[in-house]
């Protein structure tokens, strides 16, 4: 056992839910309150056995850390391939501690098809973790698409009224931009055979294939595709608020808190090692497309009558923020743009939590339907007031240090006016924010029902408050965070520019290849 | 192209036979129809319908099917009768064992009682 | 011509002889018995197909194989041997997922199950065919039977129809083979594939020969059901009794590809320029046509009927990598994981279908989740493969297939069969959906144990060689044509 948490530590963490979802369907169906518990209990105990990763990360040490490696399909150079750097550790850290807040949330709210909700949960739990720490690119494939059918069933099941039509949407849009990236994997592989005689889908392995012209552009758009998608970054984010108003808030808080991330990590950790000239090239249009998802999502935002639309179309806003950070491409602005990730999954993901909690007592989130009820439930308004501050950075939560941090490293960049801009979606955010809690828990009680809510229960409680203290915490102690992003930072950027520069002094033949 | 001559011929003579019998019963035949003669069958009993109306029983259809069927299996005993010396031992073999599919073939179509007219 | 026939020769033929006698045996035994101890037949038949499977796996152990054999009509080697144990393992599929089936229908189950091993016959030869004729020949003994087959519920009219179409247009593209076969032969003069090989290998292109190529492809394009040939599957697939529409869309179209491959790669190989052409344009057609045509269907059996066309399009992928051995590995196991995935979504049906044609409307899937838990998780996962999505088997082959096409220089048409993947997500998810998202009837679902574990079967082959394809693409290397 100790031998296993030692040297298999990653491949534990990854894989303790999906074995929880196995045991859960030996369990007779009827067994509701025990599968509820059990899945609880799994994904805590998830929890806990990765915090040692976060203390075994030795911080300050470019490259990944606590490799795993074993041959899985070696005809086809197919390696089960594992490995966190600080970007990963930060998202891996993420998922293990909203994937219990938001079943500890579904405990008292889920009453259809318990057990098939719970397998669902730690399966994506699983495929979340699966794509953070693998670098093998057909494995992270495998875990990627793994994600997306216990999202579309958690969706289409246990979602709202549109929920088919919100899961169909939300299936077939990620789903069309992967395959195409899965093409452009296997291309890349291709290639790497052809040169080197030697089938690998190492991410390693495939950077030091250079990719030119045409070619590297495509691969690039099909890569970048499959991520812009997900994140989603303007015009592709429509699926985005459909499958937010549909999906059971513990279906949100995931969403919103980890799964879109996937698309920014899987930007910087494949799109732009492989290709870094096209990356280069193409990130001034990602700028941009950053800044119209910023303004764009803020005044959509504005104009939502839904808390839970409202909330995720300020999800495009801010990872709108996140996408600026990236293609600026400057150290601070990276780091700003992971960190912000963190942020926007506690904030967004304790947002989402308090909406819920209304929804489950009033079966509405029209914001008409409330008012004034700061009163009436006292430590929800607490919660989501900080919840709110934290989204929106007020400066001591951890909003304010990436949003900041963002800010100057964009400002650093040749493209400062995104910089401004970007400002200009802050304040916005704030405005739709600050709106929401004005309405929703200030402005008179004019509703009567609203006397009789009920205050959070002791579970949600422990689940908001949960992301709460980590929101103080990351607002107070920045660099505990930065300091394991940084040097992933560092080395990413000098793996471009290096790869960068060799390709400008090549010759540049139409299509050349690193031949070891 | 030279070898593919005795097909033609064949194919010349097969064609020639049917239609030069007809041209020949033409032009010898003397006619003098009259309406009894003209009827499908000079029975003495008027004619229901039209010669090419009548309407066959779906049983001769199977007939015809096993005949063809029969018929043409019997031409491979032929060739086989022919090269008997060379194919020996061997071709009896393939020869009874060809045979005796065709007799299941045939067992079958009896029990299941595709020769009865009920 | 010398006659060079040796009793090791009946040797290697023995999984084909024995499963002849035990169709003849079934026959007699149909009308023997008639419509009783059909249970008894079906595990005769059950036997039979293991026993052929034992003789198979002895045959491959043999060493006399490396030669041709009846006078170099046949040959056994490794590639056969995988195609042989494909149509096994669909035949027995089909005995099993007929059973119950058969027995609650008023034919008589005998002669159902003596058709089926007929066919397998002809499979069988067709898989082992280096010669013109006896490729021509075992064909039309596994087409035969199959058309009756199809009008196997003679007193249902849709049956009826479907076989009359089937045999009409599949009599049509008979000829068509054959006209291009004799053209074939008219340009070379010999009938066996090395030897016809070894002539073209020195012959210049002429319009004859071409003509005879293309007639020979449109022919066995037919019989896979690619664009412009595939009008009549829809149609077949909806009105044959649906235990052979689940084999009609896997057997004979394993045993089809394995005569393409083979013509194509042995025989033709000089003049992939010419008719590689064709069958890339032939292969986005058919992509193209039979996942949009598939969109709209409403009948699961006409939709998955598209979805085979559609399939077949990616699998001609194979033929067109035929420069590497990817092109060839591409379709030996896309064919496999085919098998297992789409015989598996036609057990659901008919696991689904209590009388007459229920369980084919789309709205029959209806709440399955909740009538069947198991049932509704293994339809997901055959329709996942089918998608080619990670971990199952149709990605495996997906990734062989698309490997091939670009190694092949044919990027374009693997990026056309990834946007075409892309949109067959729409119609697999329509029953993905129904089964999960939507209410239907309580009914509980009866299923036999033939059922069981004919959906057993395919679900843990499906997940296997996604999982763990390593033993499977092992086996896969040994594959090559003459070995």
């Amino acid at each position: 056992m100790d031998a296993l948490l030692r040297d298999h530590l990653v491949s534990v963490v990854v894989f303790l839910p999906l074995a929880g979802a196995v045991l859960l369907l030996l369990l007779p169906r009827s067994a509701a309150s025990a599968a509820r518990n059990i899945a609880f209990g799994v994904s805590v105990l998830d929890l806990i056995v990765s915090v040692p990763l976060w203390t075994r990360f030795l911080v300050g040490v470019p490259g990944f850390q606590l490799r795993e490696r074993i041959d899985w399909i070696p005809q086809l150079g197919i390696t089960y391939n594992v490995g966190l750097d600080g970007i990963s550790l930060l998202l891996v850290m993420l998922t293990t501690v909203l994937t219990p807040v938001s079943l500890l949330f579904s405990l008292t709210h889920v009453e259809k098809e318990v057990r098939g909700y719970s397998v669902a949960f730690l399966v994506l739990e699983t495929g979340m973790l699966g794509s953070l720490v693998a670098l093998d690119l057909a494995l992270f494939y495998v875990f990627w698409e793994v994600m997306l059918v216990p999202m579309y069933f958690i969706i289409g099941i246990w979602g709202g009224p549109r929920r088919i039509y919100a899961s169909m949407k939300f299936f077939l849009f990620t789903m069309s931009g992967s395959l195409l990236m899965f093409l452009a994997i296997l291309f890349v592989a291709i290639r790497h055979h052809t040169a080197t005689g030697a089938w690998s889908f190492a991410l390693e392995d495939l950077t030091r294939m250079t990719f030119t012209g045409r070619v590297e552009t495509y691969l690039f758009l099909a890569f970048a595709l499959a991520f812009a998608i997900k994140v989603p970054v303007f015009p592709l984010h429509t699926w985005l608020p459909d499958a937010h108003t549909e999906a059971p808030t513990a279906g949100s808080i995931i969403l919103a808190g980890v799964m879109l991330k996937l698309g920014a990590y899987g930007y910087l950790r494949f799109a732009l090692p492989l290709f870094p000239d096209a990356a280069m090239r193409f990130a001034p249009w990602l700028g941009v497309l950053g800044v119209i998802g910023v303004i764009y999502g803020a005044m959509v935002a504005y104009a939502q009558h839904d808390m839970k639309r409202l909330v995720a179309y300020s999800s495009v806003s801010h990872l709108g923020l996140v996408v600026i950070g990236i293609g600026a491409f400057t150290t601070m602005s990276l780091s700003g743009s992971i960190l912000q990730m963190v942020n926007h999954g506690l904030s967004t993901g304790a947002l989402f939590l308090l909406v819920g909690v209304l929804y489950e007592r009033r079966h509405t989130r029209e914001l008409d339907a409330y008012g004034g009820i700061a009163a009436v439930v006292p430590v929800t308004t607490a919660l989501f007031l900080i919840a709110t501050l934290s989204s929106i950075g007020l400066p001591g939560l951890n909003g304010f240090v990436g949003e900041f941090t963002i800010l100057l490293g964009t400002w650093l960049s040749p493209h400062r006016w995104w910089s401004a801009a970007a400002a200009t979606g802050v304040i916005l955010s704030a405005i739709y924010m600050l709106t929401l809690v004005q309405r929703v828990f200030w402005n008179p009680l004019v509703v009567e029902e609203n006397r009789k809510l009920t205050d959070v229960r002791p579970s949600e409680f422990v689940a908001a408050a949960t992301l709460v203290v980590l929101m103080v915490w990351i607002g107070v102690r920045p660099n505990d965070v930065l300091d394991r992003i940084r040097p992933a930072v560092e080395s990413l950027q000098k793996s471009v520019a290096a790869r960068q520069v060799a390709l400008h002094e090549s010759a540049r033949p139409e299509i050349s290849e690193v031949r070891r | 192209m030279g070898q593919y001559l005795p097909i033609l011929v064949f194919a010349v003579l097969a064609a020639a036979l049917p239609i030069g019998t007809i041209v020949i019963a033409r032009a010898v035949q003397t006619r003098r129809p009259n309406a009894a003669k003209l009827e499908p069958y000079e029975c003495g009993v008027e004619a229901t319908t039209s010669a090419f109306d009548t309407r066959f029983s779906v049983r001769y259809f199977l007939i015809a099917v096993l005949f063809v069927v029969f018929d043409v299996e019997t031409i491979f005993l032929f060739p086989w009768a022919v090269m008997f010396h060379r194919l020996g031992l061997f071709g009896l073999a393939e020869m009874l064992v060809f045979l005796a599919i065709l007799v299941v073939g045939y067992f079958y179509c009896w029990k299941r009682k595709a020769l009865d007219w009920a | 011509m010398t006659f060079a026939f040796h009793a090791s020769d009946w040797l290697l033929l023995a999984p084909e002889l024995f499963l002849t006698a035990m169709g003849l045996l079934l026959l007699g035994l149909s009308v023997a018995l008639g419509k009783t101890k059909e249970d008894f037949l079906a595990f005769l038949a059950t036997v039979s197909v293991g026993i052929t499977g034992a003789l198979v796996a002895f045959v491959a152990t043999r060493p006399e194989r490396a030669t041709p054999i009846l006078g170099g009509a046949f040959v056994v080697d490794n590639f056969a041997l995988f195609f042989k144990a494909l149509v096994l393992l669909s035949l027995a599929l089909t005995v099993l997922a007929s059973a119950r089936y058969v027995g609650a229908a008023p034919y008589p189950g005998g002669e159902y199950y003596a058709l089926l091993l007929f066919s397998g016959v002809g499979m069988l030869f067709m898989a082992s065919g280096n010669n013109l004729i006896s490729i021509y020949v075992a064909l039309e003994l596994m087409a035969l039977s199959s058309y009756v087959l199809a009008g196997y519920f003679k007193a249902e009219p849709k049956s009826t129809e479907a076989a009359l179409k089937y045999f009409i247009l599949g009599a049509f593209s008979s000829g068509v083979l054959l006209y291009g076969l004799s053209l074939v032969y008219g340009a070379g003069g010999v009938m066996g594939l090395p030897e016809l090989a070894k002539l073209l290998a020195s012959a210049s292109r002429s319009n004859l020969l071409m003509l005879g190529i293309l007639l020979i492809l449109a022919g066995l394009l037919f019989k896979i059901a690619a664009v412009p040939f595939h009008v009549w599957t829809p149609d077949v697939y909806e009105g044959s009794p649906t235990p052979v529409t689940a084999f009609f869309s896997v057997g004979p179209k394993v045993a089809a590809y394995a005569i393409l491959a083979r013509i194509f790669y042995v025989a033709f190989a000089k003049f992939h320029a010419d008719w590689g052409f064709v069958v890339a344009l032939v292969s986005a057609a058919t992509m193209v046509l039979g996942n949009v045509a598939a969109l709209l269907q409403s009948n699961v059996k006409r939709m998955l009927a598209y979805s085979s066309i559609a399939n077949a399009g990616y699998a001609l992928l194979g033929v067109l990598g035929f420069r590497t051995e990817w092109g060839l590995w591409g379709i030996l196991i896309y064919l496999l994981a085919y098998t297992f995935m789409n015989f598996g979504a036609f057990t659901l049906i008919i696991l689904l279908e209590s009388k007459g044609y229920a369980g084919e409307s789309v709205s029959d899937f209806n709440g399955l989740a909740k009538r069947s838990m198991p049932a509704a998780v293994v339809m997901l996962l055959f329709l996942l493969s089918l998608a080619g999505i990670p971990p199952t088997a149709g990605f495996i082959g997906k990734y062989y297939l698309f490997t091939a096409a670009m190694k092949a220089g044919y990027a374009w048409l693997a990026i056309l069969a990834v946007v075409m993947s892309a949109v067959s997500l729409f119609y697999y998810f329509r029953i993905a959906a129904a089964m999960f998202f939507t209410e239907g009837s309580p009914a509980k679902l009866k299923s036999s144990y033939a059922l069981s574990a004919v959906i057993a079967v395919c679900a843990v082959g499906t997940l296997v060689i996604g999982v763990v394809p390593q033993p499977f693409l092992e086996v896969l290397k040994s594959c090559v044509l003459g070995r």
